[in-house]
């Protein structure tokens, strides 16, 4: 019986080591579930920050996301309030392993203004969210590990190539099994304490897709946070290419204004 | 009763020795439990509103106490600009920003290469670290409690880490650190300098105007951190080049070392004083066994004073720790007189006992009324209003009333103990085989020439009093924390360094917030919007915009003007409707048209199929658009731009932005953050002000960056380094500074609502009374420029809390210095029994205070925390003499029956033994000349010159007034002052 047994497992054995995935695979799905779902997408978000000592600033805005070739992507951010920025807006242009292309138009200076490449690790419009949280980090700028799996969730744990270019020593990655969404991130510094932390607080599934709908990012030194709710989030939308181009900052598309 | 105590001292010697010693264990038990506390923050009560509200401040902007460590380098051709130096920045940067504790406790920064570099700042030097252990001070304190660095990383302003905003390829902005990477060659190490020198936030505070200097500052977590901070960057920083100078100053540097020298001091100072007194009385009585007894007197007083303190929870504070240095040698004094008198007088009775009772008999009051004078000198500071102050007074005075029972008890129960007769006999001989010293006759010259002149003692005196009230009013109220050290003490040096090439290391935060202000009303918007519309909107609508305002009117009113805005807008909305709604419906459709492939045909064919109004407009475009040749997206533009021309701004952003202006925060209108930019300038001229930092700097360097054009010549670029013409503008460059690579830096210098605002002044000097200057010269700025709106400013920052404090502690110390003026003549005309008695005591000390702040003044000395302490205790002290010498002056009269016998008499002993007393104590306090920390060398120096002064004016004017009033002090006739003269 005992003998059956082994030979039981020896048989069962490569099919159990192909159902586990890789490390890369996983944040490769999490990656794609975060940032790829449907060919474009929409979201209306209330972005609420938070000082360290509870005082709070608002910010609305609508996203517009389209997947064109490759793994590149087009974001479009219109701002809605507050008013005195209202009609302030964002163009990226995500090269997956490039940098990326950016402007910016700021309509009380009739302003547009193309950002140089740079540093995508800062705050995003003051809020302890940083650029790539909103594009997302190229997955070929980390080694990744797969560090533990419970019964629903894997947690990889992410090393940069290029320590220099990041202000964290490493990073870990929480993602759920279920959805393949990362849901927990922390970022540890060089001393390996812990100092920033992103997590999705609430999943919906919209038009198939598990959403993130409220996201948390919080900077653990300053002791600020910032909580985004997303919603009339759409899929599938069809947008149009045309639409994130630099003539469409001055001129909103009408998928923002109305 | 004068005799009771002394009697029964001597009744049970050996009773009283015991619980003598008893009572000092008890009080010497308390030591181990001290606490040190080198906060001059201190000097303020911490509920003191002004301190409150610098914490507030603090608190509001995020700001923190900094640590400035200059770099300078005046060899190389580029100043510090060159690639060595700003390599060995950075370095230093990421260093202390990787300061860490090892698993085992260690102080460890990380090397470039990741490894831990393991640091010990313990000092070498076997005499420091017992210090360290005696105080409690560790020199590897560089975490807190919770092991976090006492360095606040993403706080800390350095050329690595801080924002910087600069054109790059194709007219695009880059945002990234001033010093990104540290430079590899020449270009680059001069194009960090310029990029810094081209903002207005970093020139003169980061990098200095002349290029020779940088300045890093390090926020600390609390400023008692600051002095092991410096040690740690002297450590990181000790293999650097000579070329490369590294200075470290600030405010909390000065302080918190202060603190720390002033710990040495104490250890250093009170044992010198009292070897000092020693070697003193050991001239006088040359027998060991003697002046033991004085000794104890003033070890046990301090040790229960300073028990006291300890026992009853205070900390050790700056003046505290002058305890023992004060009370010492005024400890000794009663015992040293009384002992003066004791050997001096023995060989009339041969008995020490008697001798003692005799002694005692005629010193008891006077020793009681020197000792309550001095107590009440002391205990005046109780009434200043700074706790520090209050607490030495109290616990000096405790210790001199100990020293006046010690006296009493401790010696006569000591005598008899451990002094034989025979011991007393053999010194009387030795005695009488010698001459009489030269101090005795010195005396004896004194009081003949005191008698005979005294017209022209009386004269000079009146001339030094002239001279000192001319000095008097010269005197210049000013302090400096950094000023406390000598001028060649590191500090110092760095303090004269770093405020040559920079703005000045001293902060004074100015805030400014709304004051009251009337919330805007409808009516106010309604009144915006007709005075604002002929301006704003084209010239072609007026009839239109006539109309706008007559239906402004008729709006239904209601109460607020949120809901008023609702109204105008919709309103505003229909009119755009009517206006412009075509050509945006145009311009809408032409945005979404494919370029693939689009001619003028094209075009005209798809602008036909629009609704008739815009297909009528359409038309007009594409006149205007005929020849022009281009297609597809170049058409779309161009028809785009012409719409532009027409199209204009519109009613509803009319109303937006009439209603932003009005409803906006305070610090995104531009009609204030002009005025502040006037105030910057206004404050850059004035001399004392190295340099001011606001968010309006910040505002228009990104403005500027924002807007450049290379197409645009240098001046119009220039023209954008301003503050933009809306709120909007306003807001939406400020929310591109939110979102910088340091998040929230911007909110250092205004509140996250835009309602309050923080300059950041900066003074090339921390002498109070030029923070004074600064806080005048605002004041001034207001009154002269009313800001645009209602706007109250409020002071900030050490600097200035300095100002405060010291204001506290020279008025308390004229008030105390009045009150016991008040206290100590009641008490002498209460002694003397006499009115003439009690002011003829006064005189002296009167005549000794006003020459020494006469003196102060002339020599242009400030007026500073230890002056102000001096004034009060003088009064208590340099009464003594002339208690002493009026009360045996008339007892010789009594006895001798003439003021002129007795005159000749007082030159005698008694002259001997105040004379004894004033040496005893100027020797006493001379230990302080030596000390490396000015305010101790000052209150040495001019105790030492009170008690000559004092000494002098007793022993000259006193006698020449004495026989001024003779008849009415002694009820002398005038025969009897006749029969003298003649």
């Amino acid at each position: 019986m005992k003998r059956y047994g082994i030979l039981f497992l020896l048989l069962l054995w490569p099919a159990l080591a192909l159902a586990a995935p890789s490390a890369d695979e996983i944040v490769a799905r999490a990656n794609k579930a975060a940032y790829y779902a449907g060919k474009d997408g929409q979201a209306d978000v209330k972005m609420t920050i938070y000082d360290a000592h509870g005082g709070t600033r608002q910010r609305e805005f609508s996203i517009l996301r389209l997947n064109v070739a490759g793994e590149d992507q087009k974001f479009y951010v219109y701002f809605k309030k507050p008013s005195d920025v209202r009609k302030m807006a964002f163009l990226v242009w995500k090269h997956v392993g490039g940098d990326d292309d950016r402007w910016l138009w700021l309509p009380a200076l009739n302003l547009k203004k193309r950002i140089a490449p740079g540093d995508k690790r800062t705050s995003f419009v003051g809020s302890d969210f940083f650029y790539e949280d909103v594009s997302g980090r190229g997955l070929e700028e980390d080694v990744h590990q797969l560090v533990k799996e419970t019964d629903d969730q894997w947690l990889i744990k992410n090393t940069p190539k290029d320590p220099d270019s990041v202000e964290f020593s490493w990073y870990q990655v929480w993602i759920d099994k279920a959805t393949s969404l990362p849901v927990k991130a922390e970022y540890f510094d060089k001393e390996g304490k812990l100092y920033r932390r992103v997590s999705a607080e609430k999943i919906e599934t919209i038009q198939g897709h598990p959403t993130v709908v409220e996201a948390v990012a919080e900077d653990l030194l300053a002791g600020t946070r910032t909580v985004n709710r997303f919603s009339k989030v759409k899929y599938d939308i069809g947008l149009k290419e045309r639409l994130f181009t630099e003539r469409f900052l001055r001129r909103p598309p009408r998928e923002v204004t109305r | 009763m004068k005799l009771w105590l002394t009697g029964f001292s001597m009744k049970y010697p050996r009773l009283v020795l015991l619980l003598v010693l008893a009572v000092t264990v008890v009080f010497g038990w308390q030591f181990p439990k001290v606490k040190f506390d080198n906060d001059p923050e201190n000097m303020l009560d911490a509920h003191e509103a002004v301190r409150v509200f610098h914490h507030q401040v603090k608190e509001k902007f995020s700001l923190y106490d900094f640590v400035i460590v200059g770099v300078s380098n005046e060899q190389d051709a580029d100043g510090i600009f060159n690639v060595g130096t700003l390599d060995r920045i950075d370095r230093l940067t990421k260093q202390l920003l990787s300061l860490h504790r090892t698993a085992d406790g260690a102080v460890a920064v990380r090397n470039p290469d990741g490894s831990d570099r393991i640091l010990d700042l313990t000092p070498e030097s076997g005499w420091q670290r017992g210090l360290n252990v005696a105080f409690q001070h560790d020199p590897n304190r560089l975490f807190t409690a919770d092991g976090k660095s006492a360095l606040i990383g993403r706080e800390l302003i350095s050329p690595s880490v801080v924002d910087n905003l600069k054109q790059a390829a194709f007219g695009s902005l880059k945002l990234e650190y001033l010093m990104e990477h540290p430079p590899t060659t020449r270009a680059e190490a001069l194009q960090i300098r310029d990029d810094a020198m081209g903002n207005p936030l970093y020139k003169g505070t980061l990098v200095a105007e002349d290029g020779k200097a940088i300045c890093l500052y390090l926020p600390i977590r609390d400023k008692t951190f600051s002095y092991n901070v410096a040690n740690l960057v002297r450590a990181l920083t000790a293999d650097w080049p000579n070329s490369d100078q590294v200075h470290i100053t600030g405010l909390p540097v000065a302080e918190d070392t202060f603190g720390v020298e002033m710990l040495v001091q104490m250890a250093t100072s009170a044992p010198l004083a009292m070897l000092a007194i020693f070697l003193l009385l050991w001239i006088f009585f040359r027998r060991v066994r003697i002046i033991i007894a004085p000794l104890m007197v003033a070890m046990v007083s301090v040790i229960w004073a300073m028990g006291l303190l300890i026992g009853l929870g205070y900390d050790v504070h700056i003046m505290s720790s002058m305890i023992a240095i004060f009370l010492m040698p005024i400890a000794v004094a009663d015992s040293v007189h009384m002992l003066s008198e004791f050997y001096d007088t023995y060989h009339l009775y041969g008995d020490k006992r008697g001798t003692m009772r005799k002694v005692v008999g005629h010193l008891f009051m006077p020793m009681l009324y020197t000792s309550l004078t001095t107590i009440a000198g002391f205990a005046s500071l109780a009434t200043t209003p700074i706790p520090p102050v209050q607490i030495f007074g109290l616990h000096v005075a405790f210790g001199v009333a100990v020293a006046w029972l010690l006296t009493m008890t401790l010696v006569p129960a000591y005598s008899m103990v451990f002094i034989s007769e025979k011991s007393l006999q053999k010194l009387q001989l030795q005695r009488d085989a010698g001459k009489p010293s030269g101090l005795n006759r010195l005396l004896e010259g004194f009081g003949r020439f005191s008698y005979t002149r005294w017209k022209l003692i009386l004269g000079v005196t009146m001339v030094v009093m002239v001279i000192s009230v001319v000095g008097i009013s010269r005197i210049q109220v000013n302090d400096n924390p950094v000023k406390w050290f000598t001028a060649d003490h590191e500090i110092r040096k760095a303090d004269a360094v770093l405020n040559r090439h920079f703005g000045g290391t001293y902060t004074a935060y100015l805030t400014l917030e709304p004051g009251v202000e009337t919330a805007p009303t409808a009516a106010d918007l309604q009144q915006a919007l007709v005075e604002a519309a002929p301006h704003q909107l084209p010239e072609q609508w007026r009839d239109e915009i006539k109309t706008f305002s007559a239906d402004l009117n008729d709006l239904p009113a209601v109460p607020d003007i949120a809901a008023f805005v609702e109204e105008a807008r919709a309103l505003a909305k229909s009119y755009d409707q009517r206006l412009l709604g075509d050509w945006r419906a145009l311009a809408d459709n032409i945005v979404y048209l494919d370029p693939a492939g689009l001619d003028l045909k094209t075009l005209a064919r798809r602008l036909s199929a629009l609704p008739a109004g815009q297909a009528a407009l359409g038309r007009q475009l594409l006149d205007r658009l005929q020849g022009t040749g281009a297609v597809g997206d170049a058409l779309i533009d161009a028809a785009l731009a012409i719409i532009d021309q027409r199209q204009g701004r519109g009613f509803v952003a009319l109303v937006d932005q009439q209603y932003a202006a009005l409803t906006a925060p305070l610090f995104k209108r531009p009609a204030m953050l002009r005025w502040v930019e006037k105030l910057q300038q206004a404050l850059a001229q004035d001399p004392v002000v190295g340099k001011s930092s606001s968010a309006v700097d910040a505002l228009k360097k990104a403005s500027y960056e924002l807007q450049y054009r290379v197409d645009r010549s240098a001046a119009e670029n220039q023209k954008r380094f301003a503050v933009p013409d809306t709120v909007s503008a306003v807001a939406q460059v400020f929310t591109q500074l939110e979102g910088m690579k340091k998040k929230d830096t911007l909110f250092h210098l205004v509140t996250r609502d835009y309602q309050e605002a923080n300059l950041w002044v900066q003074l090339k000097s921390g002498d109070n009374k030029y923070m004074e200057q600064v806080v005048r010269d605002v004041d001034a700025f207001f009154v002269a420029n009313p800001p645009p709106f209602p706007v109250k400013h409020a002071w900030a920052g050490l600097t200035y809390l300095n100002v405060v404090w010291q204001d506290k502690m020279v008025r308390g110390m004229l008030w105390s210095l009045g009150s016991s003026f008040v206290v100590v003549l009641l008490m002498m005309v209460v002694l003397f029994r006499s009115p003439l008695f009690g002011i003829l005591a006064m005189l002296p000390l009167t005549v000794t205070i006003a020459f020494i702040y006469g003196l102060i003044g002339l020599v242009g000395k400030d007026y500073d925390m230890p002056v102000a302490v001096l004034s009060a205790m003088t009064l208590g002290l340099s009464v003594d003499f002339a208690i002493h010498f009026l009360e045996r002056a008339r007892q010789l009269q009594r006895e001798l029956g003439s003021w002129q016998a007795a005159a000749t008499e007082m030159f005698k002993e008694p002259a001997v033994a105040i004379s004894r007393n004033a040496l005893t104590i100027s020797i006493g306090f001379t230990p302080l000349l030596v000390a490396p920390l000015v305010p101790y060398r000052t209150v040495g120096f001019f105790l030492a010159t009170i008690m000559a002064v004092s000494w002098l004016a007793t022993l000259f004017l006193l006698p020449a007034l004495l026989t001024l009033f003779r008849r009415k002090a002694f009820g002398e006739t005038a025969e009897q002052s006749l029969e003298e003269k003649g």
